[in-house]
């Protein structure tokens, strides 16, 4: 051995290149002593991209409490070393100059005032105006426990996550407590639930490498998805024959790749899944052996309502919206159904000819077959993706089971390269939202609040009595603006996402809920947001590496980071803000009176005493933290478990573990996961499972038994006869273009994070609208033009694109939502799929016109 | 200092046009390049929204399927010496 000089210019080139070699799967001799970690005072550390479900892994570089680097994590899996813009800038994310620093509260004259000025208050102050306004609005009989509302996100950490679900539903007995993947996911979930009785993919993103065919149903993967895109590429690049369908309702960048291009009405896709199955019928290329021994048919009712408020017009006709009718009891079921036989399916499809399909969807007949055709033949294996144009869909929920039905007619499913692979949005909407069960009418792990053995389950896992949970469905996302401006919700609580401007109808809804006098609203977040700055008090809070974390990404992989930096100022972590906020509430506060009589051994007792200090949550002293991490570094704690004084991630998460055992959700050992690149659950023995339902692959399908849609009691899948509907909505006269809102690359969601990247702001700084040339030139409009649109709902101004990555057909324009000034989401429409709650943000009607 | 690394595939058919194009644009460096055409570059810019310009550059390239970024490290100091083992 020898020591030599370099610069440090010298060893960083060196240690990227290696990086990139390593990841390419290149051997490179240059520079071996790059390879040597620390040589410039920098520690790395395992680490979770903080943007899109794909769940990159990432090595991120700490040196004197700052983060000054990062990269795409070579040992893991999902991306192999790759990263995309967004996750090249994670290093800058904490470091906007406008950083929460402190609890703020609108005062007047030293006091709160929902019109007074933000005032620098501390967390002592800000907890006990919080839990005066919680205990007020319990007692207040026109608000109750369900007034008391939490809006969370997928976005939150697994423990945080579980933390708050525990808190509003053992503690406050409120399920009034829904994430933000209600607008992203809930038609997906939804979706699984009545195919399958379980929720998330059956597949793994190892399916790409398997894959003979890719269909992207209604998702812009090269720039909402890249690393899986790449993926994908890389895949079509080497196989020759591989081949790639893009159906849109605009030509995006995915379409780039596409073998075939399909560009469709909205709404269609209906129209198109139907067609598919009918193709595959009448052409005999039904699996009979498959169908036979795995699928049962269903005829889903259809009169079911758009999810708008109950005195509209369109739900005052629906005959199963499930609201109350004249004489109070529920209008129907829209999620309900009725067996029916194959034959009847086959003929209640059969009307979905290629002329139908055509004349619905308007894509070419010779693209419409095309894309049948690799679904019905039997050679080629076929992994759909989609995200939100299926899922924002007032019909979310019957599209993705209708993708289903084609996957099972074929029995191409829970095998590598045939997958049906519903996309997740955000980092943790798995791993948090729909796992932990932070919805509305759910508990952990698949449970309802509806079902009372699901409430024992629970009750008895989380140590409190009989009778705590309420059976009752709480208010959901777009259900919470409503109550919000009607009065009925008195605290609201709101972390981790920023509903002001990601939600739905805007100025008539979400707004004026929010200035309700009758409302206290709460932001936790750690930019002054629009939703902050519409809030009663703002808590600054702690992101990212800033805190030990969790998420689990959109292929049933849970990944763990420890806490690398502190956060500035007084940011506190949300998990703390619940288990230390818990602290203000006696059981008499918050329990009736009845339950405490039956079981008198809670009286007395705080919230935080049965929720935490639980003897399960409060199970790992403080040393445990730096023995499981030891392996990272010596001495390792983070702030919570200081604070506490244990290791309460760990507590949390092996309470939590108990919900899923034995039931196909099992999770893996909390020291394993900060050990490895993550696991994909069902997780048995330390093993992970990759493709479920079937034999060999799955460890809760014994041998014999084939394939068991173990979800559904009778082991097969449901397959639905659901028919084409219009939206409630379409261009008319008067509003004359369908307005679809979404994404672009550079700016995740609401660009809380990313337009504070100098970069990334500057790559793409204001929202544009695009729109065709030809209906630009009818409005006399010119690129660059500034134009205003307007719904019946509000209007904005945007600059005029007609060129660029996205090429919108006549009669439709495109606004993504990442514009806090520009906010799109005012003119959006709150109709929801009536059995999933999803918003349909992909459907509005428009004027558009030159300023 | 900003520095990074970015793989770049060209089409099989344009490796050396594409090698070329990169080695002349400024900040870039060729490090690697493998027998099936794959290119490892680093860029070395003053700023992250440079090496943003340079990137997305190189992604329009004409012959460039795709360029992934790996590697990102900033750093105040890059003339300072290290002592570093290395293997004889």
């Amino acid at each position: 051995m020898s020591v030599i000089k370099v610069t440090r210019r010298d060893f960083i080139k060196a240690q990227a290149v290696s990086a990139a070699a390593t990841t390419a799967g290149m051997a490179t001799t240059s520079a071996a002593w790059a390879q040597a970690p620390g040589g410039d005072g920098v520690r790395w550390d395992k680490g979770v991209c903080r943007y899109c479900g794909t769940g990159c892994g990432v090595l991120v570089g700490t040196k004197e409490g700052r983060i000054v680097a990062t990269q795409g994590d070579p040992d893991c899996p999902v991306n192999s070393g790759l990263n995309c813009v967004k996750g090249y800038f994670l290093a800058k994310i904490q470091y906007g100059k406008d950083r929460l620093m402190k609890p703020l509260l609108r005062m007047k004259d030293g006091k709160f005032d929902k019109n007074g000025e933000f005032t620098a208050i501390s967390w002592d102050q800000a907890f006990d105006i919080m839990a005066e306004k919680v205990k007020a609005t319990l007692k207040n009989p026109e608000q109750g426990p369900f007034g008391v509302s939490m809006f969370g996100s997928g976005q939150w950490t697994i423990w945080e996550g579980y933390a708050a679900n525990k808190l509003m539903k053992a503690g406050f007995r409120s399920n009034s407590i829904d994430p933000n993947a209600r607008h992203c996911m809930a038609s997906a979930v939804f979706g699984f639930i009545r195919t399958f009785g379980a929720d998330e993919p059956m597949g793994v993103y190892d399916d790409i490498e398997h894959a003979d065919a890719f269909a992207l149903w209604g998702a812009n993967m090269a720039e909402m998805h890249p690393i899986l895109w790449s993926r994908i590429t890389n895949r079509r690049l080497t196989a020759k024959h591989v081949k790639i369908h893009v159906l849109s309702t605009f030509g995006q960048r995915s379409c780039e790749l596409a073998d075939n291009e399909l560009i469709f009405n909205p709404q269609s896709d209906l129209a198109i899944a139907n067609y598919i199955c009918n193709y595959i019928i009448q052409n005999n290329a039904v699996n009979k052996d498959f169908v036979a021994k795995n699928v049962t048919f269903h005829k889903g009712v259809t009169d079911i309502g758009y999810g708008l408020r109950p005195n509209h017009p369109l739900e005052q006709a629906a005959g199963n919206n499930g609201y109350p009718g004249p004489d109070g009891k529920p209008k129907g079921n829209p999620g309900a159904s009725t067996p029916i036989t194959f034959d009847e399916f086959a003929r209640f499809v059969s009307e979905y000819t290629l002329d139908r399909a055509h004349q619905i969807s308007g894509v070419p007949k010779d693209r419409l077959e095309a894309l049948a055709k690799i679904y019905a033949d039997p050679k080629t294996k076929v992994m759909s993706t989609w995200t939100m144009g299926m899922n924002q869909h007032t019909r979310g929920t019957w599209i993705n089971n209708m993708l289903y039905n084609i996957h099972l007619l074929v029995g191409k499913i829970s095998e590598p390269g045939n997958s049906p692979f519903s996309l997740t949005g955000q980092p943790s909407a798995c791993g948090t939202a729909r796992e932990v069960g932070t919805f509305a009418h759910r508990l952990p792990a698949d449970m309802l609040v509806a079902n009372p053995q699901h409430r024992e389950a629970a009750e008895k896992i989380w140590k409190v009595p009989a009778g705590t949970i309420s059976d009752q469905i709480g208010y959901h996302a777009v259900l919470q603006s409503r109550m919000l401006k009607d009065g009925k919700i008195g605290f609201y609580w709101t972390s981790t996402t920023n509903n002001m401007q990601a939600g739905p109808n805007v100025n008539q809804e979400i707004y004026p809920g929010w200035r309700n006098p009758k409302a206290f609203v709460v932001v936790s977040d750690v930019y002054p947001t629009v939703s902050a700055m519409s809030a009663d008090l703002i808590l600054p809070c702690a992101m990212w590496m800033e805190k030990e974390g969790a998420f689990g990404n959109a292929e049933r992989r849970g990944q763990f980071w420890r806490q690398q930096v502190k956060a500035p100022g007084e940011g506190r972590s949300d998990l703390w803000q619940y288990i230390e906020f818990s602290k203000r509430f006696r059981t008499d506060e918050v329990w009736p009176a009845a339950l405490l009589e039956k079981n008198p051994q809670y009286k007395g007792k705080t919230l935080y005493d049965v929720l935490f200090a639980n003897g399960q949550v409060n199970a790992f002293p403080k040393e445990e933290a730096a023995k499981v991490n030891a392996h990272a570094w010596a001495g390792y704690t983070n702030d919570e478990t200081e604070y506490f004084g244990y290791y309460v991630q760990k507590g949390l998460f092996e309470e939590y573990r108990n919900f899923g055992k034995g039931k196909a959700k099992d999770l893996g050992e909390f020291d394993h996961y900060h050990r490895v690149r993550g696991l994909r659950w069902p997780v048995i023995n330390g093993k992970e499972t990759l493709w479920r339902y079937r034999e060999g692959y799955d460890p809760y399908v014994k041998a014999g038994e084939g394939i068991k849609f173990y979800g559904k009691p009778d082991g097969k899948a449901t397959i639905f006869a659901l028919p084409y509907q219009d939206p409630p909505e379409k261009p008319d006269a008067e509003y004359n273009l369908w307005l679809c809102t979404g994404r672009v690359l550079e700016h995740w969601h609401t660009g809380s994070m990313t337009r504070r990247v100098p970069e990334l702001y500057k790559s793409f700084p204001d929202a544009v609208i695009w729109i065709n040339p030809k209906d630009a030139e009818k409005r006399g409009i010119k690129r660059n033009d500034i134009v205003k649109v307007a719904t019946r709902r509000g209007e904005i101004e945007l600059r005029a694109e007609t060129k660029g990555r996205n090429k919108v057909p006549e009669g439709l324009v495109f606004v993504p939502f990442f514009d806090e000034h520009r906010l799109v989401n005012r003119l959006v429409l709150d109709a929801t799929c009536p059995i999933s709650k999803e918003t349909d943000f992909k459907k509005n009607a428009c004027k558009v016109w030159k300023v | 200092m900003n520095l990074s690394s970015v793989i770049v595939i060209p089409r099989p058919d344009r490796v050396d046009r594409v090698r070329s194009l990169l080695s002349q644009h400024p900040g870039v460096e060729v490090a690697l390049v493998s027998p099936e055409g794959k290119i490892i570059i680093t860029i070395e810019t003053d700023g992250d929204q440079e090496t943003v310009q340079t990137y997305e550059a190189i992604s329009l390239m004409d012959g460039v399927m795709s360029a992934s970024m790996v590697y990102h490290q900033k750093e105040d100091d890059p003339e300072v010496e290290l002592s570093v083992s290395a293997p004889c």
